[in-house]
């Protein structure tokens, strides 16, 4: 009896010993953070969504927990290749409103990979998804803005702003990009809409109060230098002051800054400056 | 209460279901002491719930007791060894329906140790002795429930085993069955080895124990030889007369029209009672001298018990 | 009398869980099932483009799996019950063998009958594919690894089955099926928390549940890839070891069980 449970035992004990040696061993050939790789080759999240079983929002959410994991994982090679794929494909097909992955995705594309285009195409798919979202445009016009393309970025405020229940700040940008870009008028517009608009809060108002004196300067000072532009080449020099223009008839008289000051004119380099111009950011 | 010797010892033997947190518990068993000795035929008796398939299971190791211990051939029950000398069958035993009676018993053959020459001869040999040698192989599916219980027997004795623990043998079969489960409990006890069954039916226990034990809730009543338990002499008379009833010392057990049933105490008694009904008139139709039973002892232990459990 | 030899009793009993399973309709349920989508395969492929045989070696090898799994899961948790609630385990019990040697043959007698689906399965997929004019031999490493994660799943259902009722035990094993799959999850997991208890209890789940995903290579044979055999032994040894574990875990469990 005593001997068959030393036997026994002893089977026992070295069952123990051959389960954790092969494991190690196995480990070795086959780590687990392979399948972790793996899951790169995740299949379409229309495919998936079917799997869930009802659970897609969940499964949305442990894929972007196990994404988010393996993107901060800074020496894996080549780990921006499916970033589209993982974050518009599968999650956002999983989950189509599932605003933190369109954004985290874009966001590792915009910064990490400096891929702005397809930042931008991520986050067009969740804004197409997802209409009544006003923060998906917004953050797609700050990425334009911080990779300096003005034009996009104007796009993107409107689109921002035109969302119903968009906070203000949307239509202030879009105005400030409108102006960066040049289209002045239609940036007064806005302003002026924003200050006249009765829902806008006090900061708004004065926010805007101060821009429509900067934008009208701007566009009077870029008349004065159409002007100054014309004069010159009929005259094949610079007006000496602005004062000659009035006599020569190019203006009926010499405007006024928005502070009640008469531009200041540079005879030497035809260059119109005031005081609103400087707030405006001009030297 | 050991005996050198004894085929079967239970000691002290308690069993304690315990329900579920603590509520429902009850006691299947408490202390059960007695001894089997070779060549007997041992029964334990009891009404349905006493304590006897329990009492079986612990033998053979099915159920472990909570105090006590139970000694087959002086081993425990655990000890395979053991258990080689004993053939078991249970109450409404159910068998793999998907083999033959033959496979059947050639399977337990070699559960039993049985090499295969002996095996087959022996799988023969059992199938004949309970009658059952022209289905040898009929899948068990097929067989009625008498089928079951003989071939149920056939496994229990196929290896030849010293003791034969058979838990409610006659239950559910006919008179002729029941004859037959009798002749070879007979049969085995002539050859020198031990039976010990488990009944609720007395009768049949009266009529092939050599010694019995009463159990009721768990608790030992009665315990010894038949013959000790139950005197032989004569209890009382049941006269049956047609006809008006006459004076005398007797008790009207039941009556019919004018037919009665009487119950007269002792001899003297039986001589007044004809001598009066023929004076009377009366017919006697017939005479019954009654013996004390198993039955009757069995009435009076639990009865007993019972009255002093509604009097506590 | 002695007591009779433990291989024999083993032998005999696990001859008789066999011819048990074979007769019981269940399994053929799912074997037909399991042979039934081999064929449908067959004819997917047909309205596929390109890669048919692919698609015959996917079906083939995941319905062996599935089917595989679920034979070792219900019947495995039947076996045990059955013999309990029929009380055929009375008689049984009764003579002169010892309560291990009825899990250990119950054990192996399912083996053998998963085994035999296995094959049949497989051939069913090897012929399959001998009509696409196609090799099979390639599958068999990812084939013979099914096996031995059934060797596994059957022991835990041995297991369950010992300790509670049959719809439990299902659970409960599926539930071990289903971690076992995703405990290289556990692995990730250990690494990105904090050092400690938890880690530890990671660490420690890892290489406690079974590592069934590992035993999966059929992506790998049904894209043609080499599997090294190395890897076969280590697996063969590690399912050997793992079983041996767990049946005894499932004997002990027997022993201490009470018929009322």
């Amino acid at each position: 009896m005593s001997r068959a449970r030393w036997v026994t035992a002893l089977a026992l004990v070295v069952a123990l010993g051959g389960a954790s040696i092969s494991a190690r061993a196995l480990e070795r050939l086959a780590p687990a953070a392979e399948r972790a790789g793996q899951l790169l080759y995740l299949p379409n999240g229309k495919h998936l969504r079917i799997v869930s079983l009802g659970h897609s929002s969940l499964l949305a959410d442990l894929i972007y927990l196990w994404a988010i994991q393996f993107y901060s994982e800074y020496n894996t090679t080549d780990r921006f290749r499916y970033v589209r794929h993982i974050f518009g494909d599968v999650i956002a097909e999983l989950d189509p409103h599932y605003i933190d992955a369109y954004w985290l995705g874009a966001m590792i594309l915009t910064i990490e990979a400096r891929d702005l285009e397809g930042g931008l195409a991520l986050l067009d798919l969740g804004i197409e998804r997802n209409p009544g979202n006003w923060i998906l445009p917004y953050l797609a016009a700050w990425e334009c803005n911080m990779a300096s393309n003005a034009e996009c970025a104007t796009r993107y405020f409107e689109q921002a702003a035109a969302v119903p229940g968009a906070p203000l700040v949307a239509r202030r940008m879009h105005a400030s990009m409108l102006a960066r870009t040049g289209a002045l008028d239609d940036a007064l517009r806005l302003w002026v809409g924003v200050l006249e608009d009765p829902d806008s809060d006090d900061v708004s108002r004065a926010i805007a109060r101060r821009k429509v004196r900067e934008v009208r300067a701007e566009i009077e000072r870029s008349a004065l230098r159409d002007v100054i532009g014309a004069f010159r080449i009929s005259n094949e020099r610079l007006p000496r002051d602005l004062a000659e223009l009035v006599r020569r008839g190019y203006i009926r008289q010499v405007p006024s800054d928005p502070s009640g000051q008469p531009y200041a004119y540079d005879a030497t380099t035809g260059r119109i400056t005031s005081a609103a111009g400087r707030v405006l950011g001009e030297p | 209460m050991s005996q050198v010797g004894a085929v079967l010892t239970l000691s002290g033997l308690t069993k304690v279901y315990r329900g579920h947190l603590g509520i429902g518990r009850s006691v299947a068993l408490d202390g059960l002491d007695l001894s089997v000795a070779p060549g007997q035929v041992f029964g334990l008796l009891g009404q349905n719930g006493a304590g006897k398939t329990t009492t079986l299971k612990l033998i053979l190791d099915l159920l472990r007791p909570d105090r006590g211990e139970v000694r087959l051939f002086g081993r425990p029950p655990s000890d395979p060894a053991a258990r080689a000398r004993i053939g078991y069958l249970p109450e409404n035993p159910y068998f793999y329906d998907y083999l033959t009676a033959e496979e059947f018993l050639d399977f337990y053959g070699r559960l039993q140790g049985l090499p295969r020459a002996v095996r087959r001869e022996r799988v023969r040999e059992s199938l004949s002795r309970v009658g059952l040698a022209d289905r040898a192989s009929t899948p068990l599916r097929k067989f009625s429930k008498g089928m079951v219980q003989r071939l149920g027997l056939a496994q229990a004795i196929q290896h030849d085993p010293d003791l034969v623990i058979l838990d409610e043998p006659m239950s559910g079969l006919d008179p002729i069955g029941r004859r037959e489960v009798r002749d070879l409990i007979l049969g085995l006890r002539a050859a020198g080895r031990t039976v010990f069954f488990s009944s609720h039916i007395l009768q049949d226990a009266e009529m092939i124990c050599d010694r019995v034990a009463i159990l009721d809730r768990g608790r030992l009543r009665a315990c010894g030889r038949l013959a000790d338990l139950v005197s032989s002499s004569v209890r009382w008379f049941e006269v049956s007369i047609r006809g008006a009833v006459p004076e005398g010392r007797f008790e009207r057990v039941s009556s019919t029209g004018d037919e009665h049933l009487l119950r007269v105490p002792d001899i003297d008694g039986l001589a007044r009672t004809l001598d009066a009904t023929h004076r009377a008139g009366g017919q006697v139709l017939s005479v019954w001298p009654r013996r004390e039973t198993l039955e009757d002892l069995f009435l009076r232990e639990v009865g007993h018990a019972a009255a002093t459990r509604s009097d506590g | 009398m002695r007591a009779p030899r433990a291989s024999g009793v083993v032998t005999a009993i696990a001859l008789n869980t066999f011819r048990e399973a074979v007769r019981d309709r269940v399994l053929y349920l799912l074997l037909v099932f399991a042979l039934l989508v081999i064929l449908v395969a067959r004819f997917l492929a047909l309205v596929t483009v390109g890669s048919e045989e692919k698609i015959v070696k996917d079906f083939g090898l995941s319905a062996i799996s599935l089917f595989g799994v679920a034979i070792a899961v219900f019947v495995g948790v039947s076996l045990v019950f059955k013999e309990i609630e029929r009380r055929t385990v009375y008689t049984l019990l009764a003579q002169p063998v010892r309560r291990w040697q009825f899990v250990v043959a119950k054990f192996f007698g399912l083996l053998a009958v998963l085994a035999v689906n296995v094959v049949l399965m497989y051939a069913t997929v090897a012929i399959a594919l001998w009509l696409e004019g196609a090799s099979s031999i390639e599958l068999l490493p990812a084939v013979w690894l099914i096996l031995v994660e059934l060797a596994i799943i059957t022991s835990f259902a041995l297991l369950f089955s010992s300790l509670t009722n049959p719809i439990l035990a299902a659970v409960w094993t599926s539930a071990v099926y289903v971690a076992g799959h995703l405990a290289w999850s556990l692995r990730l997991l250990a690494e990105r928390v904090p050092p400690g208890v938890a880690r530890w209890a990671c660490e420690a789940g890892y290489w406690i549940l079974p590592n069934l995903d590992r035993l999966d290579r059929k992506a790998t044979v049904v894209h043609g890839l080499d599997v090294p055999a190395a890897f076969l032994l280590w697996s063969t040894l590690y399912g050997a070891c793992y079983t041996t574990l767990v049946l005894a875990l499932a004997c002990v469990a027997f022993e201490r069980r009470e018929f009322r």
